[in-house]
């Protein structure tokens, strides 16, 4: 009854205030989430639509400015490389199509990996406590005193030229320790509620508790700790590219930055070649940001805004 | 407001304390030329130039150790400079030289027959030392006399009649150099640091960590006291490691460098768009002056599947020398036609191997390459051949000094690839390149210019590929010879006629045929893949300093790096 004697505009209000209760569907979340998706399928789509060959070097005329600018030699831009190529003759579309996903991969493995670390140590932690605990806070607690890029400088050089894959699995080994800490100190408080408390009574498992008991109420905490991550990774990532640490026949956008710098690229104002990737990261960044940032108000109920 | 003030001036007096004290004793940057240092100075405390490091190019051999002779790359002839004069009888098998009267060290001693024995003889008595000019002194000469103050004679194994431009006369790079016996007298020149170093040039050294050294002038200089030639302008010579081409064009463009080492085509007209007191070699496009070190991919022969000459052939043929051109060096250069440079002086020799039908193509042909590698037993298996389960793959060792380096390897794994070797590169800093990989052996392939040497004649080319200098892997060839360590029949062959060639007097009618001959062993073994011709594109400014080295002044090459700097150097004049 009540509910037909309202108005249109009424039923509107109602509508978006059940929307907005929804903490998963806020604004920055959806944004976030649609920046970083927006990469992954130009990445997908581009495969399809563009030549992915003209990533390799000496697949394209040199130093070709993007579509409606003209380069130091007067050469104007072609259909061919609307956005140009750079000094080793690559395709700067081309680049970007495969190179973006690339760093977003090495990202998310490397980030999915340390978590998945740190769940299982910072779990271990807290719930076993004892000497388990002091074992894994005092590892985590010096790894996190070693400045990753320093030792992933010395691993990579050694390594020579290293896989995607391979240097995810290296920077996963510097992006568990804030994970084991943040789910230990919330296990630790968890412990002493009283459904973890009832479940032990009742007999359940150790590790029933911990995965089927006390994960679920993390989850957005480890949502938030993995999108952090993320970001640490691709920072970790890009940084290693641009000293020309990473790998050297897969384009990523690290990697392509580091060319152009080493080839001088800002003297001859060849802008698309540094500019483009740097924009792509940003926006990446900016991505991860919005994801971080709605993944808070998911977790913290005060941050949220009734419009 | 009112507080930050007074701290950004105290800061900015603090920055010209800092930045004043590493420029000390006031000689203003007029009356100073900085020159560009392409390598870290490893060990910038030690001067002893006969063991392996950055002893000479970061000034020492440019200011401080003056060469017996110059070889003056526009007319073919030998400066004389610490001697005057140099004869042979028997056909070069016994040479006299001649040195300068008046010729001082910086600490007032004579320079003299003395310290020419004495040197050489370190050379022949010590088996640790390792540079190359010790090692070919020691490879050539039999014994060594004194006939007086300033005569010397060398009698050597074998006659050699370019015994004289090949060790003292700056041919490549450097020379083999005197060294003041009261100084070295009683030291293990295996282990002396020779610090502080003295020399009989117009410059002392002053000051060195690992990235800059400089070197004042001696007002005191032999030179100017006898008349030999005037005192150079520049009071100050610095030699300073600028980073990569980036920091080199920022410094060009800012006047804080004098001369740059190697940029490429774009950088070089992104400077001079900025600054316009910035030339070349030549005035327009392309710019760059002809370097007798033409490059080449330097395949170790010992190591498996690599070991096998047809496969050797096979990667020669997936070489696209025309794409290496246009692509890594923007076409500033021309692809090779043989393993030697394209002067002048040579064609006689590249036209007897070219008529013999061993030019190398400029195009890629990859079905004459697949054949041989299917012919050795490899199939194609997806992208890459496999045999046995085995991937057919390589690394190519690449020196990362330089963007030509690097951009030519990328190009060249990018070919090998699309063949179907799973190709890698792997960039190596300089000083590791030249000091561990390549003299030990320790590559696969690797890109260089070993095969550098013949500027008009073949000899000095061709006789680094001789089966004489192999050593296994893991010891150093000597000199940096056949590095590729290429041996068997074809190589034994090969060396024969190139040790008969180098009996042979300069000139000696006989010599392209035999060039011809020896060269079907050499293609026949392909100890490695003569690639592109070398051009350097050296930015020179012209702000502070005028008379640097160009095709309408060509008193020498421009390469600042070598021996022959001291003529650079004199040659400057002041823009003010």
């Amino acid at each position: 009854m009540a509910e037909t004697s309202m108005t249109r505009a009424e039923k509107r209000q109602l509508r978006r205030l059940k929307r907005f209760d929804n903490p998963w569907m806020n604004p920055k979340l959806i944004w976030g989430v649609g920046l970083l998706l927006g990469i992954i399928a130009l990445g997908l789509i581009g495969r399809v639509l563009w030549d992915p060959e003209l990533v390799f070097t000496g697949s394209a005329p040199l130093k070709l400015p993007p579509i409606g600018f003209e380069n130091i030699r007067g050469q104007s831009g072609v259909l061919d490389h609307p956005l140009g190529t750079d000094g080793g003759g690559r395709d700067m579309l081309a680049l970007i199509i495969i190179g973006a996903p690339n760093t977003l991969f090495v990202g998310l493995l490397a980030s999915l990996i340390g978590m998945s670390i740190g769940i299982f140590l910072g779990f271990s932690a807290g719930f076993l406590g004892g000497r388990t605990d002091d074992t894994i806070r005092v590892l985590a607690d010096v790894m996190i005193t070693i400045p990753p890029l320093l030792i992933l400088v010395v691993f990579q050089s050694a390594f020579g030229d290293v896989t995607l894959t391979l240097m995810a699995l290296l920077i996963a080994g510097f992006v568990w320790q804030s994970p084991t800490r943040l789910i230990r100190a919330q296990v630790l408080s968890m412990k002493q509620s009283g459904y973890v408390q009832m479940a032990q009574l009742s007999g359940a498992s150790t590790s029933h508790i911990m995965f089927n008991e006390m994960l679920p109420n993390l989850v957005p905490y480890l949502f938030g700790s993995f999108i952090a991550n993320v970001t640490t990774s691709i920072v970790t990532a890009v940084g290693l590219e641009v000293l020309g640490l990473g790998p050297q026949r897969i384009p990523t956008l690290g990697r392509t930055i580091y060319e152009a710098i080493n080839a001088g690229a800002l003297i001859q104002n060849l802008w698309w070649w540094w500019g483009i990737p740097t924009l792509l990261l940003a926006t990446m960044f900016i991505g991860l940001l919005l994801i971080n940032l709605g993944l808070d108000e998911v977790s913290n109920p005060r941050l949220r805004k009734l419009s | 407001m009112r507080i930050s003030k007074p701290l950004l001036a105290a800061s900015v007096l603090a920055f010209a304390a800092v930045s004043g004290a590493a420029f000390a004793q006031d000689v203003s940057r007029e009356e100073t030329v900085i020159f560009d240092l392409d390598r870290t100075i490893q060990d910038p405390e030690n001067f002893n130039w006969m063991t392996p490091g950055t002893k000479r190019m970061h000034g020492a051999h440019q200011t401080m150790w003056e060469p017996l002779f110059i070889l003056n790359y526009g007319t073919g002839e030998l400066d004389p400079w610490l001697a005057t004069e140099a004869t042979s009888e028997e056909d070069g098998k016994v040479w006299t030289v001649k040195l300068r009267e008046g010729v001082e060290w910086s600490d007032g001693e004579a320079f003299n027959a003395d310290d020419v024995l004495f040197t050489t003889n370190l050379a022949l008595t010590n088996d640790e030392i390792s540079s190359r000019e010790a090692s070919t002194i020691k490879a050539q000469v039999a014994s060594v006399e004194k006939v007086d103050d300033l005569t010397v004679k060398f009698t050597l194994n074998n006659p050699n009649p370019r015994f004289i431009v090949e060790n003292f006369g700056v041919r490549i790079f450097g020379s083999f150099l005197i060294m003041p016996e009261h100084v070295w007298n009683g030291e293990n020149a295996a282990t002396f640091t020779f610090n502080p170093p003295i020399g009989t040039g117009p410059y002392t050294f002053t000051s060195a960590t690992s990235n800059r050294a400089i070197w004042d002038r001696n007002d005191d200089w032999w030179g100017a006291k006898t008349g030999f030639m005037d005192l150079p302008e520049p009071k100050r010579v610095i030699f300073l490691e600028s980073g990569g081409e980036e920091s080199r064009a920022q410094l060009m463009v800012s006047n804080q460098l004098d001369a740059s080492q190697n940029v490429s085509i774009g950088t070089f007209e992104a400077i001079k768009a900025q600054n316009p007191n910035v030339i070349a070699w030549y005035d327009d496009y392309p710019y760059a002056a002809a370097d007798p070190c033409a490059r080449q991919l330097e395949i170790n022969t010992t190591v498996a599947p690599w070991d096998n000459a047809n496969m050797r052939k096979a990667v020669a043929h997936i070489i696209d020398r025309n794409q290496i051109v246009n692509v890594a060096l923007e076409g500033a250069t021309t692809a090779s036609r043989t393993m030697f440079a394209e002067y002048g002086s040579m064609a006689p020799f590249i036209d007897a191997v070219v008529e013999a039908g061993f030019e190398l193509p400029a195009k890629a042909d990859v079905d004459a390459a697949a054949a041989l590698i299917e012919g050795e037993g490899w199939v194609k298996d997806g992208d890459y051949y496999t045999k046995d389960g085995e991937t057919l793959s390589v690394n190519i060792h690449v020196n990362s000094a330089s963007i030509e380096y690097t951009k030519t390897i990328d190009l060249i794994v990018e070919q090998m690839q699309r063949a179907g070797i799973d190709a890698k590169s792997v960039p190596v800093e300089n000083g590791v390149f030249w000091g561990e990989v390549l003299p030990f052996g320790a590559y696969e392939m690797s890109y260089s210019w070993l095969s550098c040497g013949s500027v008009n004649e073949p000899w000095a080319s061709m006789g680094r590929y001789t089966a004489k200098d192999v050593v296994p892997v893991g010891e150093r060839s000597p000199g940096f010879n056949n590095t590729s360590r290429w041996d068997g029949p074809e190589a034994e062959a090969y060396s024969a006629i190139v040790d008969d060639i180098g009996n042979r007097a300069l000139g000696d009618p006989e010599i392209p045929g035999l060039v011809a001959e020896a060269y079907k062993h050499l293609d026949a073994g392909t100890p490695f893949v003569p690639l592109v011709q070398s051009a350097k594109l050296l930015p020179m400014n012209t702000t502070y300093w005028t008379g640097w080295p160009t095709s309408e002044n060509y008193y020498n090459h421009p390469f600042f790096w070598w021996n022959h700097t001291h003529q650079i150097i004199h040659n400057l004049e002041p823009a003010g």
